[in-house]
Order: structure tokens, then C-alpha cells, then sequence
């Protein structure tokens, strides 16, 4: 870029002051064009609000990202039951945000992976086939023996391994690899959802999980693109189509690298947020806050219908992608 | 036994191509297999995918940003940002570019006068190149009343000040030869800073310059181009004050540029106070072109305005260059070739006072000259920095 590098003064300008007036003259048109640009331009501008619908650049609908908006059904509980899971680390080109390709490392080809859920007290069986290029682990939060933690048995490329124990506590819980180094291990997309649900069922809800995520594309160590369930705005340009009449229960997970703490802010209604997906703290408000590995469960009774944005109250997570629209029907 | 020497001329011409011939075939071999020689040395890291953002032009309710590729793979513009936050845009060009080819990016935006701004734009590969604007200012179209505007800086700060200092010249005329021989050691002492500055300006533009446009030594071909041809001139010329027109002449076109360019994208805080400051420095520069002209015998009014627009006017097509066209090529060359200039300009006024001065280059006037020269533009430079 050109910079002056030779600006230079002297301070005997006698013969000069003339030049005075012929300066202002030369720079009116500056002025002119600096002052009448003002704050009315604002037609233009494609904001926050009205980034929904086709306009957003997001990727297309997917099915295999829709697939991981809704969870396998809860099944009534009955102790000793097996739960079978098959899951299988492959490389994947991902289309994180519109356009923009990065080669992630998966759970089933999609970053989350797919939602594991059971009883508490099945016996959950869930296979691994590590076809990645990296050895990976599964690392389940839970109860479980230290052998089926995830952090002993690295499973090499081309190996498998068949984590086996009861599920326990139930609660809204989280599986990641646990291989190192950790950090590049989970941003790679090597995480996912893990419901215990409990022996008492929960009342019937319109059932939704949503998984925080973002990917750091150009490998800086900060994140470039956040979402919930993958692509950035995936759920700006396809909105969440729910009905007014039945409770919305969320699975909410933070699953972001790099960042600290990530959010869930609803707008024009309040949630109640159970947190860990326990009975022990809730509280009823309209932004909850998590920190790496934290998780809970919102239940939402819309009290109106139209479009309803929901985003992370950090404005740089929303405007980088981590926005989307619940679209309120009766 | 025939050697090679024995044979004839045209002969001699033919195998003159041969190396050539042999070339295009290694080459046409090379590319049909290069593929699997370079295999042997493994794979090869993938591109920077890096993009090179040319200019960043501000409009009401809009920004436009112009983006080069400057590698030799295909590079694609995915995503856009303004400060961090992903925009809706659309494209005057193609999503993809191949190897230097570019396009403009429209981001409809209600952009903040006078604040600092960032527009990002990521590749398809996921790379972020994001490009930093100091001030948000609006780039001006090109109008009358601008046009006008950017012409009299140029004028204030070129023409104006030269034609003053040529004023100068009936004073020197009495001057003692000791002090004409002092004053004209100023001017080299000047013009070899002006040299100097100009050198570093160009180097600094030319290492922002993406790799595939060459590297510093496009800088040596600016530099050379004008001191060569300066050389050649200065022997078929002969006038002195001519040839020291010319090299300031192209220092101020260098200069025009830059002050159009800084105004333009918001670098610069124009004021009367700098330019005040331009027109202080610029008199040297008549003051020097007046020494020189005490060779001539006698010097017309035409000819004295001839010379100050030779060297002044130059300010004025830079200036407008500057304020809209930018260019950094442009600029890496006309700043190389300023430099040339005022160092063949060096040259030829040290030859003069080889020749005329009373004790030549060696002289107390002579070598105390050339330091206040360099002095007054350092210390003048202090006090605006």
C-alpha cells in the first residue's frame, strides 16, 4: 500500500500564505463528497434480521444434516435391554459454509455425528471401525468402567473396538474422540449427541438436538465458520418448521473448540433449561450459556406463531454462521 | 578434418538455433511426463490459496472489493465477510479465477464513515485473506469537480513551488562560483536523497506485490530504464537544468501519485498544512534547476516556464493517476524510475563539478554542498513525520 514515507515541513512559509485559498479550493470536492455520506443508506444493507430464506448463503438442504436434527425415539425402560450402534470414523470433504470445503475427520460422514441414545439401563453396545486415516477413540460422558472410557484403547486405522456398558445417568450427555492431540481431534468434527433418557418418561415433545459446532478452516486456531448441526446458517436459509400446540424440547450440546464458551438465545419466547438434562437445576429464561462440554435440555411453549431467530448471544458466533429461524405453526 | 570453425556463416546461424530447437523438445518431454518426475520427490504442499485484494472502493450503502489470484492454481471465492460477520455479495467477474485473473466483489453494506473496517473473503479451500481499511472513506468517482481538485494539488504542490524557486536564478547569476559551486552540490546532495527515498518507496510497494508479478527485480528494470535513458539524452542534450528538470520532474510524478492515491483511499489526511509543507520542500527543487540553468548564457522566459513545467507538471497527471487508478505496479515503476533518474542526475552534476567547480569535487564547497542537501531534506522529513 502507497504511504508516505517523505512527508516533510519547513516553517518559513512567507512567499506561501498565498496558497491558502487555492488549497481550499482544491479540496472542496473532498469535503463535499465526506459530509453528504450519512447514515441513510441503510436500504442497502442486508442486516442480521434479514438474513432468512433463500438469500442466505447457505448450503442446500441436506438429508444427512436434517437427519441429525431429529433424534432416534425414547423407548420405555426396561433394564438389560441392548441398544446396538455402529460408528465409523471416515475422512470427509464437509461443505461447512457455502462453497467452502474442509476436510474433516467424522463419526458416519457427518460432523456432529449421529445421535446415540438410550434408556437408562440399557446395555449400550456401540461398535467402532476406525476407516480414517488418524487413530481415533470414542469418549462417552457417563458412568462406565475405565476400560470403555475411550482413553486407553486407541483404536489404529483400519482397527475397531466395541465400547459395552449400562447407560447411566440419564440426562442430555456427549460422545467425542479422545485421541491425541485432543484439540485437533473434536475440531475435526469427531463429536456428537448422547441422551440417556430416563426410567420416569419425559412428557411427549417435538424432540430436536442441536449440536454447537464451528470449524477453523484455515487452521489459525481461531474458529471461521459456527453452526449448530454443521453448515453456517443452515437453519437461516431452511427454518425449523414447528407447532405451537406441542412443547419443543432441545438436546443442546457445545461441542465448539477454540472458544471458550458458546450460547443459545431464543428470541420473542422464554425456555425452560434443564441443565445436564436433570431435574436438579432449572431455570426459566431466554439465553443459557455453556462452556465446552456443557449440555442441557430447553423445552419451548411458543406462545406465537411467525418466525422466531435463535443464534448465540456472542453477535461474532451469530454473524459467522451460528444463526437460524424456528418457523411457528398452529 | 573439418571443425566447427571451418564452416560457414549460415551455418553457424543454423546451429545457433539448435540449442533452441533441443529446448522446446526437453520441454515438450518434460511436460508430457513431469507429472511422474516430480512424483519422485513426493507430494507437493497444497497452494496458499491466498487472495490478493487490489483495491477496496467504498459507495453509498455499498463496498466493492477487487480481488486478483495470484497463484497458479484456480482459486474460488466462497464466502464473504465485513468485520467478521458472514455478507451476502455478488460478483462482477468469475466465481473461480484462474492465474492472475480477477474479479469484484459487491457487498451491499451501510458502511460507517471515517471507521476502521475489515472485508474478508475465503476461498473454497477455507483460507480467509482478510484485507484492513484504516478509514472508511467515500472513493471518490471521477468528476469535474474532482478532476479539478486532484489538478491544482498537483499544481500547488508541483508547478507552483519549482516556478518560484527559478526565481532564484538572476541572485545565483551574481553568486561568487564558490557558492553556485556549493549550491549545485546541494541539488545532487538533494536529488541523491530524493533518489534514495524513491528507491525505498518502491522496494516497500513492490514486496506487497503478489509473487507472480516478479519479484525486486522489476524495481532494477524501472531503475535502469530511466537512468539509461537519462544517460543517453544527457549526451545528445547537453543542457544541465533540462536533465535536472526531468529527474525532479519524475520524483514529483512519484509523488503526485502517492499523495492522489493516500487521498483517494483514505490513508491521508489531506491538509493545507502538508501541502504547505509539499510547496516548502518543492522550492529546493527550483532552487536546483536554477543553478543548473546559470550555465546558459542567457534563459528566456519561456524557456524558465518550459522547465518548471518539465519538472512540476508531472505532480498533476500523477496526482490524478493516483486518485483513480491506483495501482501498485504503476507505482513500483514510476518510484524505481524516479530514483534512476535523480541518480543519473547525481551523476551528471558531479561531472559538472569535476569540470567547473573551483577545486572540483574535492572542494570544502563542493562536498559542505552536497551534505546541507542531504541535511535539509532529512531534517525537513523530521519535522513532518
Amino acid at each position: 500500500m502507497t504511504k508516505f514515507s517523505r512527508k516533510r515541513l519547513l516553517v518559513t512559509a512567507a512567499p506561501l500564505v498565498a496558497a491558502g485559498p487555492l488549497a481550499r479550493v482544491a479540496f472542496a470536492d473532498a469535503e463535499h463528497s465526506a459530509t453528504h455520506e450519512g447514515h441513510d443508506h441503510a436500504h442497502a444493507a442486508l442486516g442480521h434480521a434479514a438474513m432468512i430464506g433463500a438469500d442466505v448463503p447457505s448450503i442446500e438442504r441436506s438429508a444427512a444434516i436434517d437427519a441429525l436434527l431429529t433424534p432416534p425415539p425414547a423407548l420405555p425402560h426396561r433394564p438389560g435391554r441392548v441398544r446396538e450402534y455402529e460408528l465409523v470414523a471416515r475422512d470427509v470433504d464437509l461443505e461447512v459454509a457455502q462453497g467452502v470445503t474442509y476436510p474433516a475427520w467424522t463419526y458416519n460422514g457427518t460432523a456432529p455425528g449421529p445421535v446415540i441414545r438410550a434408556t437408562e439401563d440399557d446395555l449400550l453396545r456401540v461398535r467402532f471401525v476406525n476407516g480414517g486415516g488418524h487413530p481415533h477413540t470414542i469418549h462417552f460422558h457417563g458412568i462406565h468402567p475405565a476400560t470403555m472410557d475411550g482413553v486407553f484403547e486407541i483404536v489404529q486405522p483400519g482397527g475397531s473396538f466395541t465400547y459395552e456398558f449400562p447407560a447411566r445417568p440419564w440426562g442430555m450427555h456427549l460422545y467425542h474422540c479422545h485421541a491425541t492431540p485432543l484439540k485437533k481431534h473434536i475440531h475435526k468434527g469427531l463429536y456428537g449427541a448422547f441422551i440417556i433418557d430416563p426410567p420416569k418418561p419425559r412428557k411427549p415433545a417435538q424432540e430436536l438436538v442441536m449440536v454447537m459446532n464451528a470449524f477453523d478452516t484455515d487452521g489459525d486456531g481461531e474458529n471461521n465458520f459456527y453452526a449448530v448441526n454443521g453448515p453456517a446458517f443452515y437453519y437461516a436459509r431452511h427454518p425449523i418448521r414447528v407447532s405451537r400446540s406441542q412443547t419443543v424440547r432441545i438436546y443442546l450440546a457445545n461441542l465448539t473448540e477454540f472458544d471458550l464458551i458458546n450460547s443459545f438465545h431464543l428470541h420473542g419466547d422464554f425456555f425452560r433449561y434443564y441443565h445436564t438434562g436433570r431435574d436438579e437445576l432449572v431455570e426459566y429464561t431466554d439465553t443459557v450459556v455453556l462452556a465446552q462440554g456443557e449440555r442441557g435440555i430447553l423445552e419451548i411453549d411458543f406462545a406465537n406463531t411467525g418466525h422466531f431467530m435463535f443464534h448465540a448471544h456472542q453477535s461474532e458466533f451469530a454473524e459467522l454462521g451460528w444463526m437460524g429461524f424456528f418457523e411457528v405453526v398452529d | 578434418m573439418t571443425t566447427l570453425a571451418e564452416r560457414s556463416g549460415a551455418g553457424w546461424r543454423l546451429w545457433a538455433l539448435v540449442p533452441l530447437l533441443l529446448l522446446v523438445g526437453v520441454v515438450a518431454l518434460f511436460a508430457a511426463t513431469g507429472g511422474s518426475v516430480l512424483d519422485l520427490l513426493g507430494r507437493t504442499p497444497p497452494p496458499a490459496d491466498e487472495f490478493d485484494v487490489r483495491r477496496v472502493e467504498f459507495k453509498p450503502g455499498e463496498i466493492r472489493v477487487r480481488v486478483t489470484n495470484p497463484q497458479q492454481e484456480d482459486l474460488t471465492i466462497a464466502q464473504v465477510t465485513v468485520d467478521d460477520a458472514i455478507v451476502p455479495y455478488h460478483l462482477d467477474g468469475n466465481q473461480t479465477l484462474s492465474r492472475l485473473r480477477s474479479a469484484t466483489i459487491v457487498i451491499p453494506f451501510a458502511w460507517v464513515e471515517d471507521e476502521p473496517i475489515a472485508v474478508g473473503v475465503t476461498s473454497s479451500t477455507g483460507i480467509q485473506t482478510t484485507h484492513e481499511i484504516a478509514a472508511a472513506v467515500e472513493t471518490p468517482e471521477p468528476s469535474g469537480r474532482g478532476v479539478l481538485g486532484f489538478g491544482l494539488i498537483g499544481l500547488l504542490v508541483g508547478v507552483v513551488p519549482v516556478a518560484l524557486g527559478l526565481l532564484w536564478l538572476p541572485s545565483l547569476r551574481r553568486a561568487r562560483p564558490e557558492w553556485l559551486a556549493a549550491f549545485m552540490a546541494m541539488t545532487a546532495g538533494l536529488l541523491a536523497f530524493l533518489a534514495v527515498e524513491a528507491l525505498s518507496e518502491a522496494f516497500q510497494l513492490q514486496a506487497g506485490l503478489p509473487s507472480a508479478l516478479g519479484g525486486a527485480g522489476v524495481v532494477l528494470l524501472g531503475f535502469a530504464l530511466s537512468y539509461l535513458t537519462l544517460t543517453f539524452l544527457s549526451h545528445r542534450l547537453a543542457a544541465l537544468a533540462l536533465l535536472v528538470a526531468i529527474g525532479i520532474g519524475l520524483h514529483n510524478f512519484g509523488e503526485g501519485l502517492a499523495i492522489g492515491t493516500s487521498f483517494a483511499f483514505g490513508e491521508l489526511a489531506l491538509g493545507t498544512f502538508l501541502i504547505v509543507g509539499f510547496m516548502i520542500h518543492n522550492i529546493t527543487e527550483g532552487l536546483g534547476i536554477a543553478t543548473a540553468a546559470t550555465e546558459e548564457r542567457k534563459v528566456s522566459l519561456a524557456r524558465l516556464a518550459a522547465l518548471a513545467l518539465i519538472a512540476g507538471a508531472p505532480a498533476i497527471l500523477g496526482a490524478w493517476l493516483g486518485g483513480y487508478v491506483r495501482n501498485d505496479v504503476i507505482g513500483v515503476i514510476f518510484f524505481a524510475a524516479a530514483a534512476g533518474a535523480a541518480f543519473e542526475v547525481v551523476v551528471e552534476v558531479g561531472r559538472w563539478l569535476r569540470e567547473r567547480a573551483p577545486g572540483g569535487l574535492t572542494s570544502g564547497w563542493t562536498l559542505g554542498g552536497f551534505l546541507a542537501g542531504i541535511t535539509i531534506m532529512y531534517v525537513t522529513g523530521l519535522l513532518a513525520a
